[in-house]
């Protein structure tokens, strides 16, 4: 190995410098933001800098609401609209757990913020049923057993459904394709798959 | 229903388990093939799909409360630090922010077996609980941390087992790095001896990578008082578990604390364990008079929450000529973090072979990373990878195919006690699964395969406990229209206990599964059953159940014996019905029959047997492994598994074969793309997402095949379940590593496998 | 996540002022590369000045024979599938469809892949690494499996844009807009390494902002095809990937064009590799002789040696792949 630039390479002592300047500096310095001078969520009556209004049409109905800005769709959903069956999993867009449609594409609604969905239809995992009665995806999740603890099966069942939107009748690439940005950990995937089939195969 | 009190012993999570239970002493006909079955053993759905499909299901991540308020945690950054001062003011004056607790303010409540407390001034690792804020919402209470000045003396840290085994390595308790002073130590026979008789002795050494369990479900609790009772809602795999801690740290009654799990995110062994954050939860909660949910985040939860150990392993064996093994020796090391656990990998080292002659010695290590916690398959996860690594190069050394190695070792009792087994069906399983991967026919000669995309097979074999054992509990609630209430001693974490619960009290009742409905999760009205863990909760609950439906039948002859006045043996039970034999117009239903006791509701409480004595339980399999090594990228493809296993009686088809997709595409993670990645110059751990700590995606799933080749063993139980939830992962890196060794002739010995390591291996 | 002013202007001239106006400002388009530099406290932006309200960013403008512009605004699944990108300019569709998963691909734009911060451990932990203005870079004695193996000294970083290694290997150029301008800078140029400034990736400057990429039509009878090496079979992060433009004329590479991901600070390519393809005869063992030649001067680190035979594996393999 090459010796790089001595100067800055680690040695555990600079270490100790670099990361308490991170960890106590900056955390204490971190300014108080104006905010929280207000509850969240709590729909303020005055005017504020700090709210966005933002409408837009979740499971068919109009939505209108005023959020903080970082609000994500994700927490507008499952905060504020009480519609617990988007799930949160990594909080950072890395496993499609939170999938949603916006205008019939799925996205990671833990990883966008609310106010870019502004004017959108959103259509989460309720909005898939008909009342008490599932569709035809969600059947073929419970016939196919594509799924096991079920967190993160509303994110693959609107994955799926993404899928089927844009070609009603998908290669198993295209499927394999589009249930790419969904993990799960007990790894249903071989049922997930069929389960996608099958209910492509309705279609057919 | 005779019962009577056993002590009595069974395995769980690599251990035995002693225990004096209560059991069921009735004998039942056995069941034979699942042929024969009407409900057991096919392809029923999930009675608890429709909730999880639907978004309905409501998960203790999902739990809201009227006026509930949110609490996080704040974790050290250093891996090992004194707090000096921690200075609230800040944090506690932004708007929202209810209460802080820290180790000032907090009782001395002891943890990890009293190792440290739920807020020690000492940190041990990165993450390890600094404070918790409340505030009014989730975004507050994460603001809040960054507000709060800690004030640390560092402290020189350990990141490896190496290191914590120095003569002048720092200490991360007082009494030293070494978990329990000592390594675990066993032998039988006499090594020297046996090395002595041996033709050809070699040694090798292997590698595991710590691995972190990652549920899609985060690690949360909510809490709710009701004067001194305690309801709290967590995301856990043993409800029973966290009340007795629950109410052991808090001092309140176990009749005062309800631990209810409805549905949960997934465990895989990091949710057997009581968190912190559920006492924090509770002791907020109690403060402010108002409900507190408490998360641990993604990246906490790779800090903190448990992980499977690393190993570093060096196996040694004699054999004759003939491939006969003399003697074999296995010393590991394990570090297994900052706070006491084991980290043993000897399980299948020690009991799959025949072999008279063997040591074993193990060292559990402390170090300055997050504790580890029983993981799938803890022990013989990372053991199996090494021991059937070990064997395929034994093999070669023999001049022996490996499968015929396996075969000449195969011991017909168990090699630790002498006992036999209730069942012992290895020789199947490697028949059937050699076959299914063509083993005689496609498998070439090592490193022989043309071209840059190179393949290859391989296999492992597979050994696990999983019994279950008493006490394990099941209450059955006939209603007074037939339809059924089934309360199990359990929790289910996605691997189906709701649904075979219903499956065997069908089965026996003949009640439709729509007329079922299974509670589990609430430790105020389910009967006591055990953790789901090491496999055992179907083997230990079914028989329960059976024992219950059986007693209900009991109970309605009866009734309807007296009500039809016809001695029991000239009636006939039948859908859910008892009819006359020699009398067709003769017979009662359940609602009649109730009607005509005044009765609403008939309960029987169902208990487990005991585990037969003298035998040995254990599961078998073996899993076969085809690849394609690209041998300019160092990638490795997995073309095909196929699985072969003993597991007794299969109770439901559909779940079952799911489990082991499932332990096996993990089991593909573990040995090719996840590692935890600890910083050995600042203790920091780098990789604490998805996008850095890879889990399989649907790409990565090759073709699986699942063959079982048991039906039941009716030795072990009324039902003659074994558990399948942790054989499915452990032999599946073995496999793919003697099969990458099979198509490159180059031996990859460290976890996991990934392109670098191949790269080096073939370019060095 | 810190709590920040979301402003949304209707033109470029808008968005920049504001840029210049405001302290600790953020552009924002797709968002999927900022929200995770914002919850990881990477970064606390106190305004975020959104650029999906401005017309004209997301469009793509084919000319036929010429050239192709592409909107920075564009989403990454809209260039996978477009029809003249697949045919003409398969190695960019090809990229852009490697990028994370189906739910990224749909938000995320080409600007904000190209302007992307990298992955680097150390870089996205709570480090105060050199790239974030302090002194040490620690990957360089530290984990460095996944860092650069060329261009490195003093931040070993790899920048982490499939897209931009594709546009690179197109000679692509980008649009800046800057100072009520627009001006072309080579996709090349674009880039910078840490021995310019380590704390920046690229050369916007505060109130710059990328408008669009003009790619050049490769000449008729060209290929191009994208390799992404990853550890995981999708939904991640190049360890090395190569793009490459070829035309072929009688057994030998008549003009070739190659660039590099993953193995330098910026996407890499090389000029002395580039001139030799031409005349490069393709038979097999020709290539992989020519591709045995590359990256001598490479000083890997500790742990990323492997990467050297990667590479030229990468690239004999995409070279015999476009002239079969």
């Amino acid at each position: 190995m090459k010796d790089k630039s001595k100067s800055r390479v680690f040695s555990r002592r600079n270490f100790v410098k670099g990361i308490g300047t991170s960890v106590i500096g900056t955390y204490a310095a971190a300014p108080v933001l104006s905010k929280f001078s207000m509850k969240i969520f709590e729909e303020a009556e005055t005017e504020s800098k700090t709210k966005e209004s933002l409408s837009l049409h979740v499971n068919g109905k109009k939505v209108s609401v005023l959020i903080e800005p970082e609000t994500t769709l994700a927490e507008l959903l499952r905060n504020k609209l009480k519609l617990t069956g988007t799930k949160i999993i990594c909080n950072q867009g890395e496993c499609g757990g939170c999938t949603v449609l916006m205008n019939g594409k799925a996205v990671s609604s833990c990883h966008l913020l609310a106010i870019d969905a502004a004017g959108s239809e959103i259509i989460t995992i309720e909005g898939l049923m008909s009342g008490e009665k599932l569709h035809p995806i969600q059947e073929a999740f419970i016939e196919h057993d594509g799924l096991q603890c079920g967190f993160c099966t509303p994110g693959q069942v609107m994955a799926a459904q993404a899928i089927l939107i844009k070609n009603p009748k998908p290669s198993k690439d295209e499927i394999l394709q589009g249930m790419s940005g969904n993990l799960c950990r007990c790894a249903a995937y071989p049922n997930i798959m069929k389960s996608v089939i099958a209910a492509a195969d309705k279609n057919k | 229903m005779p019962r009577k009190i056993v002590k009595t012993k069974y395995f769980f999570e690599e251990d035995y388990r002693e225990t004096i239970a209560e059991v069921s002493t009735d004998k039942y006909e056995d069941w034979k093939n699942n042929d024969t079955l009407k409900v057991v053993g096919k392809p029923v759905s999930r009675i608890d799909g429709y909730d999880k499909v639907s978004g309905t299901a409501k998960y203790t991540f999902d739990v809201d409360l009227p006026g509930m308020v949110h609490a996080r945690i704040l974790g050290s950054a250093y891996p090992n630090a004194i707090i000096k001062k921690i200075n609230i003011k800040k944090a506690k004056q932004l708007e929202g922010v209810l209460e802080i607790l820290t180790f000032e303010n907090t009782p001395k409540i002891p943890w990890y077996n009293n190792s440290t407390f739920l807020f020690d001034s000492h940190v041990r690792c990165e993450g390890d609980e600094v404070a918790a804020v409340v505030a009014e919402s989730e975004c507050i209470a994460e603001e809040a941390l960054k507000l709060i000045e800690v004030e640390y003396e560092q402290l020189p840290f350990v990141t490896s087992s190496n290191g914590a085994m120095k003569t002048d390595a720092v200490k991360i308790h007082d009494n030293g790095n070494i978990v329990g002073g000592r390594p675990a130590e066993y032998s039988r026979g006499n090594v020297d001896e046996g090395f002595k008789e041996a033709d050809i002795v070699f040694e090798d050494t292997f590698d595991t990578q710590v691995a972190v369990h990652n549920p899609t479900e985060v690690h949360c609790s909510a809490a709710n008082w009701d004067g001194n009772k305690l309801t709290v809602w967590d995301s856990t795999q043993g409800v029973f578990a966290v009340r007795n801690v629950v109410s052991a740290s808090l001092g309140l009654p176990e009749s005062d604390v309800t631990v209810i799990t409805k549905y949960m995110g997934g465990g895989f062994g990091g949710k057997l364990e009581t968190g912190k954050y559920t006492i924090i939860a509770a002791l907020l909660a109690r403060d402010l008079g108002k409900p507190v949910k408490i998360t641990v985040n993604r990246k906490q939860m790779n800090l903190i929450t448990g992980n499977r150990p690393d190993s570093t392993q060096s196996l040694k064996a004699g054999i004759k000529k003939d491939g006969t093994l003399t003697a074999m020796t296995l010393t590991s090391y394990s570090a297994v973090g900052a706070y006491p656990s084991w980290g043993g990998c000897s399980g299948p080292f020690r009991s799959i072979y025949k072999c008279g002659n063997m040591k074993t010695t193990e060292y559990s290590l402390m170090i300055n990373a997050g504790r580890a916690r029983a993981f799938r398959a803890p022990g013989h996860v990372q053991g199996t990878f090494a021991l059937e690594s070990f064997i395929d190069e034994l093999a070669e050394k023999a001049g022996i195919d490996p499968l015929e190695f396996r075969l000449k070792n195969y011991s017909e009792t168990d090699p630790n006690s002498g006992n036999p087994y209730t069942t012992k069906l290895l020789r199947e399983a490697y028949k059937k699964g050699s076959e299914a991967i063509g083993w005689h026919q496609k498998r070439k000669a090592t490193g022989s395969d043309t071209g840059y995309l190179k393949r290859g097979i391989g296999m492992a074999t597979q050994i696990w406990g999983g019994s279950g054992g008493p006490p394990a509990y099941v209450t059955l609630k006939l209603n007074s229209d037939g339809s059924a209430i089934i309360l199990g001693g359990s929790q289910d974490i996605g691997t189906g206990t709701y649904t075979f619960l219903a499956q065997v009290v069908s089965e026996v009742l003949e009640i439709p599964m729509n007329k079922m409905q299974v509670i589990l999760g609430n430790t105020s009205s389910i009967p006591f059953g055990p953790e789901s863990g090491g496999s055992t909760t179907a083997p230990s609950l079914s028989p329960a159940a059976r024992d219950a439906a059986e007693q209900m039948k009991n109970k309605i002859m009866s009734g309807a014996s007296a009500v039809l006045g016809l001695p029991e043996n000239e009636l006939i039970y039948k859908e859910a019905a008892v009819y006359a034999i020699n009398d067709k117009s003769k017979s009662i239903t359940i609602p009649d029959l109730m009607h005509r006791m005044h009765e609403q509701m008939f309960i029987t409480n169902g208990a487990r047997s005991v585990n037969p004595e003298h035998y040995a339980i254990n599961s078998f399999g073996a899993h076969f492994a085809e690849v394609e090594v690209n041998t300019e990228t160092g990638k490795i493809k997995i073309l095909k598994i196929v699985a072969a296993h003993d597991i007794g009686r299969v109770l439901n088809k559909k779940t079952v074969e799911n489990q082991f997709h499932g332990g096996i595409i993990q089991g593909i993670g573990f040995a090719l793309m996840e590692e935890r990645i600890l910083d050995a110059n600042t203790g920091k751990v780098l990789n604490t997402d998805f996008h850095t700590y890879k889990i399989p995606t649907i790409q990565d799933v090759p073709e699986i095949e699942i063959h079982v080749v048991s039906t039941g063993d009716n030795l072990l139980s009324n039902t003659g379940v074994k558990g399948m939830g942790e054989p499915a992962i452990i032999p599946t890196a073995g496999a793919i590593a003697n099969a990458v060794y099979n198509a490159i002739g180059k031996r990859i010995k460290s976890l996991p496998m990934t392109p670098d390591k191949v790269l080096n291996a073939l370019y060095s | 996540m810190n709590s920040f002013k979301y402003l949304q202007p209707k033109s470029l001239q808008d968005a920049g002022s504001l840029m210049q106006q405001n302290k600790n400002a953020l552009l924002f388009a797709g968002g999927t590369d900022a929200l995770g530099l914002i919850k990881n406290n990477i970064i606390s932006p106190e305004n975020l000045v959104n650029l999906k309200q401005i017309k004209g960013l997301n469009e793509i403008k084919y000319t036929p024979g010429k050239e192709i512009k592409i909107g920075a605004l564009v989403n990454l699944v809209d260039i996978a599938a477009h029809p003249v990108i697949t045919e003409k300019f398969t190695v960019l569709a090809e990229a852009a469809n490697s990028i994370a998963s189906p739910q990224f691909r749909n938000v995320a734009t080409i600007g904000g892949n190209i302007c992307q911060r990298p992955r680097c451990f150390y870089f996205r932990g709570d480090f105060h690494c050199i790239r974030k203005g302090g002194d040490l870079c620690y990957a360089a004695a530290g984990e460095n499996k996944y860092h650069c193996i060329v261009g490195g000294d003093p931040c070993y970083i790899i920048h982490p844009s499939d897209s931009a290694v594709a546009l690179l290997a197109l000679d692509a150029k980008f649009s800046i807009y800057s100072d009520k301008k627009l001006k072309l800078v080579s996709a090349w140029d674009f880039f910078i390494l840490p021995s310019v400034d380590p704390t920046r990736e690229n050369i916007l400057k505060p109130g710059e902002i990328l408008e669009s990429v003009v790619i050049p039509e490769p000449d008729k009878g060209s290929k191009s095809r994208y390799i992404k090496f990853m550890e995981r079979e999708v939904f991640d992060f190049a360890v090395v990937s190569v793009a490459a433009v070829v035309k072929k004329s009688e057994g030998k590479i008549a003009k070739g064009s190659i660039a590099f991901g993953g193995v330098a600070p910026k996407p890499w390519h090389i000029d002395a590799l580039n001139k030799s393809l031409t005349g490069l005869s393709t038979e097999e063992e020709n290539i992989t002789e020519f591709s045995k030649k590359t990256f001598t001067d490479a000083s890997p680190l500790e742990k990323n040696g492997y990467k050297i035979p990667l590479v030229r594996n990468l690239l004999k393999r995409i070279l015999i792949d476009l002239t079969v």
